[in-house]
């Protein structure tokens, strides 16, 4: 899950990481402002700043219509539910602090940036810090961030904030944390000018406490393309982007990713064929099923179900292999529903009744 | 990786008493795979299909040798089972679970660097010696004695490849589901490399899909040294970026990460790439 800037700021907040005071204001309830503020709408899209998504108010009138008009203006199709009021930073210099996951190397990893920003993205490649970092190494690696960073007399600070923001990154099972800019004020204080976090959904198994706006997305069900005309149904991940793959090489769009997943059950395949019903455009469905722990019996039963229970339902194009395979034949025989040997026929056929 | 650690040995089953664990233990053992015994917390004592339950690996150390270890137990319970086999000294483990957190498997990749234990997966469905011996959840009835290595991903593609070969008569040597999360034990190369030792492998099948940068350091290791024919098909061409598809690790980052950019890669290492897993089966020969 993605974390807004306030949930990750809260975050860091109390993992004793400097962050700016700040409030948090709602659609129906405004704190006190101290002025000048510094105000940020709560989308999930960088760089905001640029689209409006930000606004520093001096004078007490521009309060209020500043917060009317965060609330009204979608950023990138985003409508904030929150805005962060921030105090106003007096900055003297930005850089990029984060922390990652190399998964090659299977290590936890500091990355770092003398020119932080908005357009962090336009350094050169070879110029970022990368020090892997472990619970006994955030001394060392302090100094060579304040080395790297030309911040000799920082070297203790940044000591303490790789050590705090190394621990919350594990505590808090992120896969990224992000501080950009990280702000070198003219009282020379190091502070988190934004953030940017996210956190394993596997884990929340172990996290009762979270409770963010994003909430954990179905990744077995992606929609790829709201006007696509191909809906496609597989098992198995790997099955399920070979045949989205298939669809599209064969000049069709497809509109979703759709993995029922091993051992799928006729409620969870007539469940993916409610979700399909609800693209606009859809003139085929193609069905591609090699059953290992799946039963073939049990998604031919899902089909015919669906078949009596959606009247609208496009034509399917349907390649079953594996365990049961001949229990499925028979069943779907019977209601005179057709297997395709492979989907190759699938897809040729397909092809006929949709308008690619 | 060396061969013998997949030949028939003594296999025993963390988890034996859940739905998978029990399921599939009967399974392997159908399939001929030894199966000598099983873990569970809470039920040690009982027999699942005249299998013996033990509440701990080193509990069944005390009866039994163990060669290898398939585990079924759940995520949130899943990286104390596989510390409890590295801790044992397990020469192979096999874990199937699906959605452990990131952070345990980075604790356990610092535990199997430096240990003795090989860890193939998590979220895999383990190895098929075809005829010889069943380590997970790959269907046998599918699999067809003979010289082919298939190394993937995916799950069912790993099916999708051997079934195609083996209706064709292409036997397989070895099946090898690595598996779909984006920290994993065993990787492309470890196996790349045992079906290039191994005289009995004549070709090489891999598989692998958006995310993540192996299929690109694959592709550097073919080059250097792989000698055998490697056929290759990358799933995933269509998909959208940062969004994950199914997997936890099939989510397209950088451009390194997608299909068309890890096509080019193993290409360019003389790997036969194919457009669809159809064709993959298709080419081998």
């Amino acid at each position: 899950m993605k974390l807004l800037e306030y949930e990750a700021k809260t975050i860091l907040r109390n993992a004793k990481i400097p962050v700016p005071n700040a409030v948090v204001i709602t659609r129906d309830f405004t704190p006190e402002l101290k002025l000048p503020v510094v105000l940020k709408s709560q989308v999930p899209i960088g760089g905001r700043g640029k689209l409006g998504g930000i606004v520093i108010v001096d004078a007490p009138e521009d309060i209020t219509p500043t917060i009317d008009t965060l609330f009204d203006l979608p950023i990138r199709g985003y409508l904030p539910n929150a805005i962060l009021a921030e105090e106003k930073l007096a900055i003297k210099n930005e850089y990029y602090f984060s922390i990652v996951i190399n998964k090659s190397q299977a290590t936890i990893e500091l990355v770092a940036h003398k020119n932080g920003g908005v357009e962090v993205e336009a350094n050169d490649h070879d110029s970022f810090l990368h020090v892997t970092l472990n619970h006994r190494n955030a001394e060392q690696a302090g100094e060579q961030l304040a080395e790297y960073l030309d911040l000799p007399g920082q070297s203790f600070v940044l000591q303490d904030l790789i050590e705090n923001t190394y621990k919350c990154f594990v505590k808090n099972d992120a896969t990224l944390l992000e501080i950009n800019p990280l702000v070198l004020t003219t009282q020379n204080k190091l502070v988190a000018g934004d953030c940017k976090m996210e956190v394993d959904n596997s884990a929340a198994f172990r996290h009762p406490e979270w409770d963010f706006e994003d909430k954990p997305a179905n990744a077995n069900f992606v929609v790829l393309d709201n006007q696509g005309t191909v809906a496609t149904i597989a098992n198995g991940a790997g099955l399920a982007m070979a045949t989205v793959d298939a669809v599209a090489t064969a000049g069709m769009r497809p509109a979703n990713f759709l993995d029922i997943g091993g051992g799928a059950s006729a409620a969870s395949v007539l469940t993916a064929f409610e979700r399909i019903m609800e693209f606009p455009n859809i003139q085929a469905i193609v069905i591609n099923i090699f059953a290992g722990i799946t039963r073939c019996d049990e998604v031919a039963r899902a089909i015919i179900s669906a078949k009596s229970h959606i009247t609208t339902l496009p034509p399917l194009f349907i390649r079953l292999a594996g365990t049961n395979f001949e229990a499925a034949a028979e069943l779907l025989a019977v209601e005179n529903i057709s297997i395709l040997a492979t989907l190759d026929e699938c897809l040729s056929a397909a092809k006929e009744v949709s308008n690619g | 990786m060396d061969k013998n650690l997949f030949i028939a040995k003594n296999v025993i089953i963390q988890g034996i008493t859940g739905g998978q664990g029990s399921f599939h233990a009967k399974a392997m053992k159908a399939a001929g795979t030894n199966v000598v015994a099983g873990t569970s917390p809470n039920k040690a004592g009982e027999v699942v299909d005249d299998i013996p339950v033990y509440v701990t690996v080193n509990d069944i150390m005390k009866d039994h040798s163990v060669d290898i270890s398939v585990i079924f137990v759940p995520a949130p319970f899943a990286k104390a089972a596989i510390l409890e086999s590295i801790t044992a000294k397990v020469p192979l483990i096999i874990c199937i679970t699906e959605g452990i957190p990131i952070h345990d498997m980075l604790h356990i990749k610092q535990r199997i660097v430096g240990g003795s234990s090989v860890l193939i997966g998590p979220n895999c469905p383990g190895v098929l010696l075809p005829g010889v011996n069943k380590l997970g959840i790959i269907p046998s009835g599918m699999g067809l004695a003979g010289s082919v290595g298939i190394v993937s991903r995916s799950g069912t593609l790993t099916y999708e490849a051997m079934a195609g070969l083996t209706a064709r008569g292409i036997g397989q040597k070895y099946v090898i589901g690595i598996g779909g999360d984006p920290v994993r034990g065993t990787g492309f190369i470890e196996c790349l490399d045992l079906f290039e030792n191994d005289p009995d492998v004549t070709s090489i099948v891999m598989i692998g899909e958006i995310g993540g940068t192996d299929e690109i350091a694959a592709a550097e290791h073919i080059k250097n040294n792989i000698t055998k024919p490697v056929y290759g098909y990358i799933a995933g061409h269509h998909a959208p970026a940062g969004v994950q598809l199914g997997h936890a690790g099939a989510i397209l980052g950088s451009d390194d990460e997608s299909a068309s950019s890890k096509t080019a890669r193993l290409t360019e290492a003389s790997v036969r790439m194919s457009d669809s897993i159809v064709q993959l089966t298709q080419s081998v020969k």
